[in-house]
């Protein structure tokens, strides 16, 4: 182990390390981030929906989009997946449907950067008491 | 995603680090280990329903989690994404179950400040400390401030100490730093003998950097190069894992010979005491740790 020599070099370390903890600093504070939720039950496995997922993880990191991604069960939406739930801050969720790693670049480029809808809306019929 | 597994004395005693050792082999066999890191963290301060796994990023809270619930975790929560709602922490006052930490009445209105890094960072593993900022303040010292600076920002901060005193801390290293000396010590009183009081353990266990940092700190301040911790032999596990902290900062150069590349110098040594109430007292305490009967000076 080479020694830290200086406040600068502990400083890149800290930056060079703290990829390390991104899930759990996020988790402090989720409400501030964008929130993806990716049904992740058979019909969404079975779609595709962790390689979408696994995707859509890199890219977000590589647009430097602050989000937590989280895996749920089954939204109810077997005929559209793989879906995704995406909650920017302030704004009320929206479902996509038929996400595949185009239009997961897609949601990132336009809708979350830009504000812009994509294609794949699913109206959204249920709401969570959990407030 | 990080699973968080309570290593604390509490949750060690019921067993957390099989649960720790299943989730390693479970994950393994399905492949996702490389997806999911199992981290043996601090104390979470909910001793009461341990062991305790939380799940990161949604903050799952898992109570009182046997070894054997680990497989239902991993195939559901981990695989699935569905919780599962016996483990999940029940509210005592409706009893429902609560989806996550955040939503818990017990963690609603604590903001952490001591305990901030605890049940947060592996304790064991000095860089998660590093990567939350753990000796960026020893470093502003040593680089950009003089003794008599850290001492007058101690003293604009406000800090006091916890022990009921509540002497101010400035104060108290001012008076040191003034005395002369041939060799000056800064002591970490560890000694922790109140009933049902496990501050010390806690933050030992959960966050041994920071202690290791705040010595040093006070040290460059006073003008002591040597530290010394006063703990109770009782705190098995928090003397362990003090020793990997000292280890890796003098690994790092962050203690030791020119910390920081800087010309302070200043390492720490552990004193061991036999559990006596009366040895936190702080006269009582030096007399223990240089040989004598372990009273206060009257």
């Amino acid at each position: 182990m080479t020694k830290v020599k200086s406040l600068a070099d502990l400083k890149a370390m800290r930056e060079k390390l703290q990829s390390t903890l991104d899930v759990r600093e996020k988790a402090e504070n989720p409400e501030s981030l964008v929130q993806i939720k990716v049904a992740m039950a058979t019909c969404g496995i079975a779609a595709g929906a962790k390689q979408v997922m696994e995707h859509m993880m890199n890219k977000a990191s590589e647009l430097g989009i602050a989000a937590v991604f989280t895996q749920t069960g089954c939204m109810g939406y077997c005929h559209a997946e793989p879906t995704l739930e995406v909650r920017v801050p302030g704004k009320d969720p929206i479902v996509f449907g038929h996400v595949d790693n185009n239009r997961a670049d897609e949601i990132l480029t336009k809708y979350v950067q830009n504000g812009e809808l994509v294609e794949g809306i699913i109206p959204v019929n249920y709401e969570t008491i959990d407030k | 995603m990080h699973v968080l597994i309570c290593g604390g004395t509490g949750c060690k005693s019921s067993n957390s680090l099989q649960i720790i050792e299943n989730f390693h082999n479970i994950l393994k066999e399905k492949g996702l280990q490389d997806e999911v890191q199992v981290i043996k963290t601090g104390c979470f301060g909910f001793c009461e329903k341990g062991p305790i796994v939380k799940i990161m990023p949604d903050n799952t809270f898992y109570t009182q989690v046997k070894p054997e619930d680990v497989r239902r975790i991993v195939e559901e929560h981990l695989v699935k994404g569905r919780k599962v709602p016996e483990l999940l922490y029940m509210n005592p006052e409706n009893k429902e179950h609560v989806s996550d930490s955040k939503h818990m009445d017990f963690y609603k209105k604590q903001i952490r400040i001591a305990l901030r890094n605890c049940g947060f960072v592996d304790p064991e593993n000095i860089e998660e400390s590093i990567a939350r900022g753990g000796y960026e303040a020893l470093a502003k010292c040593l680089s950009e401030m003089t003794p008599e600076q850290v001492i007058a920002e101690m003293k604009a901060s406000g800090l006091r100490g916890r022990g009921g005193a509540g002497f101010p801390t400035g104060l108290k290293w001012e008076l040191c730093a003034k005395n002369k000396a041939d060799q000056k010590y800064v002591i970490c009183n560890a000694d922790e003998g109140d009933p049902g009081a496990f501050m010390d353990r806690s933050i030992l266990e959960g966050d041994p950097n920071s202690i290791v940092e705040a010595m040093a700190i006070c040290g460059y301040a006073i003008g002591a190069t040597k530290g010394l911790v006063y703990i109770r032999a009782e705190y098995p596990l928090a003397i362990d894992r003090l020793k990997i902290a000292i280890n890796q900062a003098r690994e790092y150069g962050l203690l030791g010979e020119n910390i920081l590349g800087s010309d302070f110098s200043f390492d720490i040594e552990l004193r061991y005491g036999a559990g006596a109430f009366v040895c936190g007292e702080e006269t009582a305490l030096i007399h223990c740790m240089v040989g004598q009967r372990g009273v206060p000076t009257l």
